[in-house]
């Protein structure tokens, strides 16, 4: 307790004092102590990720067989999968399917969290389980309610027949069904997004509300110059995380359509499962070579929004 | 005076709008448990079943596979989760607030895991855990999520927003790096920690196609390995699989219900200023 | 102190959890002079597993130099667990292996010769037609189980005699099947199902590109693709036409291997394959006294003629197992063996599937529900006979065929330009691939 309590008497100290102080006093025992926290997790990541992927992109050099001597092709398998339209296709829909449900999963949670953290302690107790809720049910069993919600005679066409249009062909549609499989991935995954938004609100001190009150900020000049500033750094990481995690969607339409209607839906990792499928040494190889194609196509997504949300220091903190 | 009630009211009925919109899908499972083998997909939809029978939900929990599935899962999921924060956690820290050399370097290295599609490892992941001998035990499931690029990123966001003073003064009074960790920020981390915790927990217990890769043995099949043999391309066994599905979420929500209260405002920042 | 204090917790939690899982592995425990040979099995119906099961067990009691190690691995898994298995030198002993993948498993040198680990009398008893399923290079590499066909007309008695057509005739070609299915459409109530999303019609409709030409898109020795043989229009326009006048479900809610929409009463007819015979008997009693079956129509309504491709499944030895001659052994008491064995399989199908051996036939005929079965007798008279091997070429060619159907059904492109899509794909599956020359002879 008494490190804290210095801490906030010594608070007002000039920032850039202590700063350079630290450059200075701390550079070296900073080096060793900081590789031992990071030890753990830099060899569990080296054995377990970063070793089986060098080791598959020089499988993926080979025609890969485990029954008979592989075959050397160079970056053969490479070259098909950058000339596969399916490929691309599948890189499309999952950067469209990104778009659909990031943007909209982080304002939804924001909206939800400022609302939860205006409700007195219990009604956010309840709101905090509540919201979490839908993480809980499986993928399997939400692709199966939401296939029927979309059918001719479901729920959404019936809405829809009150609102006298005609029934919609939600799922087998090109231009519908993905943005049909992107309502069960939003509702699958706003409860976290609107926890993390809510931790990182929390974080935000009462006090710069208030003065902002007092100076006569409305509701939006608060969210654009206190609440979206002060959560860039969890933003980022919503972003990214979200992008990743989206372009990489796989068993909703693999349950819903199938990848159909003509590979509307086929995104980059059911593309990949489905090649994967046949037992033959082309099969596997071109699956893991598109694979890791869209390990790049990831981290090069990754690195530009790490570009445009993070104008300043975050990276090297 | 007026203002207040209607916001309440207002408030109130957002709060019944969301529960309804999230729980309607919640319930339909639970109410799909009480329907026959195929009942569940009969169009027109169907809210409520015929006749309400309870074979699903006795067959399940008759049933010692599924207790033993629940039980071995839930311990494997609690593990990782600890396991995972403490090492996430540390790394965290360090890149967040530490500096030393070959930083840049090491956070790109851990950070691009999470770029990585769990299809480009698959065969040379299974290799790798096959030669270390650990097929068919707990730590296949548990040891080689443990480190998650994701979950590091996320704490060390939130560390970046810790404000620098306090360390600072932290540093001129003597304290060490640990101190200051496991002092300062451990104890103002309960909100992260528990909104990365049930994801981590989560991400364990949903896993099936690692599990079904790397265990064969009964004793130590894991909760979705057991829900999925009630699935096939050639007819689904829905009823079982909306009772199972149900019975396997309880302890999920009960840990929400127990750890939600830990996502509270931080004391750290707002003391300051 | 505290720094030691926090790097001792990690490195422990750590060990321990190792230490931990440890304990909980190695139960290979075996007698002396006992052999375990692990045998894999694709999930399929509850039935299948409990027949593989009943018999494991007997097979295990009945002797003690083989253990066999039985595990069902699900459909969806099951190329990923067997690849990662085979990576890692794990694969099983036996395996369960479709037609279609024999021959290009033996192109990798997947699979041992049967020829040395069983009796040559033991392949006498397989049926003629099916024997060229197993057979390349005139080697045995696989055990045939069953055959089914993939595509058979299902259809309710009672609806079509209240529509005022002929239970007793059937439709005979792809325009009475239109002129039925429309009458049979009312209301909630579809004409009929079929697949309608490529992966399904990509298997599913070989039989049918058989019938419409002959043959499949791709010519005999695998060096071209023929997709764009006119007599492939008539085939897309009998989906398209299906899809496009609202005859079928425009969103299915289950693939085409499931029958439950049928057992649902929500449609009037079906194509689906025989298993789903079994899947009526057990969970859609009700609808066994509505129901007949047909072949599927034929496009100009002759018969006689290629309407479904006959799958099934085969035992495998792995080409790398230990103990193949062990694992043999297994392979010859459950498929090759006692009749009886093989009988019962097929009795507790619901006789949704057809026999590969004559031996097995002949334990069948004494049985009074199989003689009696309504359905055993249409099928396996007049839709098996006629069946043709799945092909052996890669999947990404049915693929593209399957993608070709979808586009038309679903109006992203008109029939011409599907094919012509479907064509150019198929050519370039086969540069990339090196397929040609390499069909099996």
């Amino acid at each position: 307790m008494t490190v804290l309590e210095s801490g906030i008497a010594t608070a007002a100290k000039p920032a850039a004092d202590g700063l350079a102080e630290r450059r200075v006093a701390g550079h070296r025992r900073d080096n060793r102590t900081a590789y031992l926290m990071i030890a753990p997790m830099v060899i569990l990541l080296t054995i377990f990720v970063i070793w089986p992927l060098v080791y598959s992109v020089y499988l993926s050099t080979f025609k890969i067989s485990f029954y008979e001597e592989p075959e050397f092709v160079g970056l053969q398998f490479y070259q098909y999968v950058l000339e596969s339209p399916r490929f691309w296709s599948s890189i499309w829909v999952g950067l469209y399917y990104a778009l659909l449900t990031v943007p909209t999963g982080i304002v939804i949670g924001l909206l939800l969290a400022s609302f939860i953290k205006m409700l007195s302690k219990r009604a956010a107790a309840f709101m905090k389980t509540t919201i979490y809720l839908p993480a809980v049910v499986s993928t399997v069993v939400a692709s199966v309610l939401f296939v029927f919600m979309y059918q001719d005679e479901g729920v959404i066409n019936w809405l829809l027949s009150l609102l006298n249009y005609a029934p919609v062909n939600w799922l087998n549609d090109p231009s519908f069904a993905l943005p049909a499989i992107a309502v069960p991935g939003i509702w699958l995954g706003f409860g976290i997004t609107t926890l993390i938004l809510l931790a990182g609100l929390l974080d935000i001190p009462e006090g710069y509300y208030e003065s902002a009150q007092l100076d006569g900020a409305g509701f939006f000049q608060r969210l654009f110059h206190i609440t979206i500033p002060l959560l860039r750094n969890v933003l980022l990481y919503l972003l990214v995380t979200g992008f990743t995690l989206a372009i990489q969607l796989f068993d909703l339409p693999l349950i819903m359509t199938g990848g159909g209607p003509v590979d509307a839906t086929m995104t980059p990792n059911l593309f990949i499962f489905t090649s994967f499928r046949d037992l033959t040494p082309y099969a596997t190889s071109f699956s893991l070579t598109a694979s890791l194609m869209l390990f790049l196509v990831l981290g090069a997504i990754s690195l530009v929004i790490f570009r445009l949300v993070n104008s300043d220091k975050a990276i090297d903190g | 005076m007026t203002r207040s009630t209607s916001q309440r009211i207002l408030s109130t009925a957002l709060m019944a709008l969301i529960t309804v919109s999230v729980s309607f899908p919640l319930a339909w499972m639970v109410i799909a448990g009480f329907k026959g083998k195929t009942e569940v997909l009969r169009s027109p939809f169907q809210f409520f079943p015929d006749m309400w029978r309870w074979d699903n939900y006795t067959t399940i929990l008759k049933d010692p596979q599924f207790m033993r599935a629940m039980g071995v899962t839930f311990v494997g999921a609690l593990i990782f989760t600890v396991l995972s924060l403490t090492v996430n956690t540390l790394a965290a820290y360090a890149f967040a607030r530490l500096e030393f050399t070959g930083k840049r370097f090491w956070w790109v290295y851990c950070l691009t895991p999470m770029f990585v599609p769990g299809m480009a490892i698959l065969l040379t992941s299974f290799m790798v855990v096959s030669k270390l001998g650990m097929l068919d035990t707990m730590a296949v499931l548990i040891i080689p999520g443990v480190a998650s690029s994701g979950q590091m990123f996320f704490i060390r966001q939130f560390y970046l927003g810790f404000p620098m003073a306090v360390e600072e003064a932290a540093l001129v009074d003597g304290a060490s790096r640990w101190q200051i960790f496991v002092k300062v920020f451990l104890p103002q981390s309960a909100s992260s920690f528990v909104v990365m915790g049930i994801a981590s927990y989560l991400a364990y217990w949903n896993a099936y196609v690692w599990p079904v890769l790397t265990i064969t043995d009964p004793n130590l099949t894991q909760i979705m390995q057991f829900l999925g043999t009630f699935r096939s391309d050639r007819g689904n066994d829905w009823g079982l699989l909306m009772a199972g599905s149900t019975l396997a979420s309880l302890p999920t929500i009960a840990l929400l219900l127990i750890f939600q209260r830990f996502i509270v405002n931080g004391v750290r920042i707002s003391g300051i200023k | 102190m505290r720094r030691r204090g926090i790097v001792m917790l990690a490195i422990a939690a750590v060990t321990a959890s190792v230490a931990m899982s440890g304990c909980s592995s190695g139960g290979g425990e075996t007698p002396a002079g006992t052999t375990t040979v692990t045998f894999w099995q694709q999930k399929f119906e509850d039935y299948q597993q409990a027949w593989f099961k009943k018999y494991v067990d007997q097979f295990n009691a009945s002797q003690s130099k083989v253990k066999v190690d039985y595990q069902v691995v699900p459909g969806d898994t099951w190329a990923q667990k067997l690849k990662a298995a085979q990576a890692a030198g794990k694969a099983p002993d036996i395996a369960t292996t479709n037609y279609g993948n024999v021959s290009p498993g033996v192109a990798q040198g997947q699979f041992a010769s049967l020829d040395e680990l069983l009796p040559a009398e033991k392949f006498d008893d397989i049926k003629g037609n099916v024997k060229p399923f197993v057979t390349i290079g005139g080697k045995h590499y696989a055990y045939p189980m069953l055959v089914e066909p993939s595509t058979v007309l299902y259809y309710r008695t009672d609806l079509v005699t209240a529509a005022g057509l002929d239970p007793a005739s059937p439709p005979k070609s792809w325009d009475e099947l239109i002129v039925w299915a429309t009458k049979l459409t009312q209301g909630a109530v579809k004409g009929m199902t079929i697949a309608s999303a490529a992966p399904d019609l990509g298997w599913s409709s070989w039989g049918l590109q058989y019938n419409a030409c002959g043959r499949l898109p791709v010519n005999d020795d695998w060096s071209k693709a023929a997709a764009m043989d006119p007599c492939y229009e008539k085939l897309l326009g009998l989906y398209k036409t299906l899809y496009a006048n609202g005859l079928i479900p425009k969103q299915p809610k289950v693939g085409y291997a499931d029958g439950a929409p049928y057992g649902q009463g929500e449609v009037a007819m079906m194509a689906g394959g025989s298993w789903v015979i079994g899947q009526l008997k057990n969970d859609f009693k009700a609808m066994i006294p509505k129901t007949a079956v047909a072949p599927f129509p034929s496009f100009d309504g002759s018969t006689g003629k290629t309407t479904a491709t006959l799958g099934g499944w085969t035992l495998t030895v792995d080409a790398k197992s230990k103990a193949k001659q062990q694992a043999a052994e297994f392979i010859k008491y459950l498929l090759a063996g006692d009749p009886a064995i093989m009988a019962d399989f097929f009795k507790t199908s619901g006789f949704s599937k057809y026999t590969v051996r004559s031996s097995v036939d002949l334990a069948l005929a004494s049985n009074p529900d199989a003689s009696a079965d309504p359905f055993m007798k249409i099928i396996s008279e007049k839709v098996v006979p006629f069946g043709k091997a799945e092909p052996a070429y890669p999947w990404d060619i049915s693929l593209a065929f399957g993608t070709a159907i979808e586009s038309a059904m679903k109006g992203s492109a008109d029939i011409p330009t599907s094919l012509k899509t479907a064509d150019a794909a198929i050519n370039d599956v086969i540069k990339k691939q090196s397929l040609a020359g390499t069909a099996p002879k």
